[in-house]
């Protein structure tokens, strides 16, 4: 069975970039401030098409906003 | 707090303080007859009161965060949304399958009506229920 987690850099990456609040974000990718701090905190897996969008905001390839770690549990 | 779970802790408690003194009533009392206006003129009351409660909710809400109401739902309110329909339309279905289709059997009249009233506020209940719990755990 593999148990998965996914982490992302998304706080880190809007502070490096003029402190950018999570409402600037979550409007120029279309979702709410409240949907920016749920993916922070890792509370909510954003779909393909919004993680996509965070990535292009930050002008970066998806695999360095996202991680994904599989643990292999038996 | 978003905005859609104020909407959802606003009608969880417009239910509760409208339904629950009415199904209160119904409990404590055995009405079985039909017609019967007294048990329909505190239902009405109990659905009014209810609609006015939403009324006067939703444009307090909307005063107090007006922006965020205008917003439409993004996509992590579409994925509340939609586990809410779905858990309460088990519910529904649960309950409209007993009161159709079991109660019959054994009741008429007002027991029939209620228990079918029970059940939809039940999945409503659990509609709204499931909103505020998703939105509390991605908080």
């Amino acid at each position: 069975m593999m148990e998965c987690s996914i982490s992302n850099r998304i706080r880190t990456l809007r502070f490096h970039d003029a402190e950018m609040s999570q409402a600037e974000l979550g409007q120029r990718i279309g979702v709410t401030r409240q949907t920016i701090a749920a993916i922070e905190a890792g509370k909510y897996s954003p779909s393909l098409e919004a993680a996509f969008r965070i990535a292009q905001v930050f002008n970066l390839p998806l695999e360095e906003v996202f991680q994904w770690d599989a643990k292999a549990t038996h | 707090m978003p905005y859609r779970e104020k909407t959802a802790w606003l009608s969880l408690i417009a239910m509760t303080v409208t339904f629950g003194p009415y199904f209160t009533f119904v409990a404590m009392h055995s009405i079985e007859a039909l017609p019967n206006l007294r048990l329909l003129g505190l239902f009405g009351v109990a659905a009014v009161a209810q609609m006015l409660i939403l009324g006067a909710g939703h444009l307090y809400l909307r005063r107090g965060s007006a922006e965020d109401a205008r917003t439409p739902p993004d996509e992590r309110d579409r994925a509340i949304m939609g586990r809410s329909i779905s858990s309460a339309y088990y519910v529904l279905i649960a309950g409209m399958i007993l009161v159709g289709c079991v109660m019959p059997f054994d009741s008429t009249g007002w027991a029939i009506i209620n228990a079918a009233l029970v059940m939809i506020v039940a999945a409503e209940l659990v509609h709204y229920g499931v909103v505020v719990v998703s939105y509390r755990r991605q908080a």
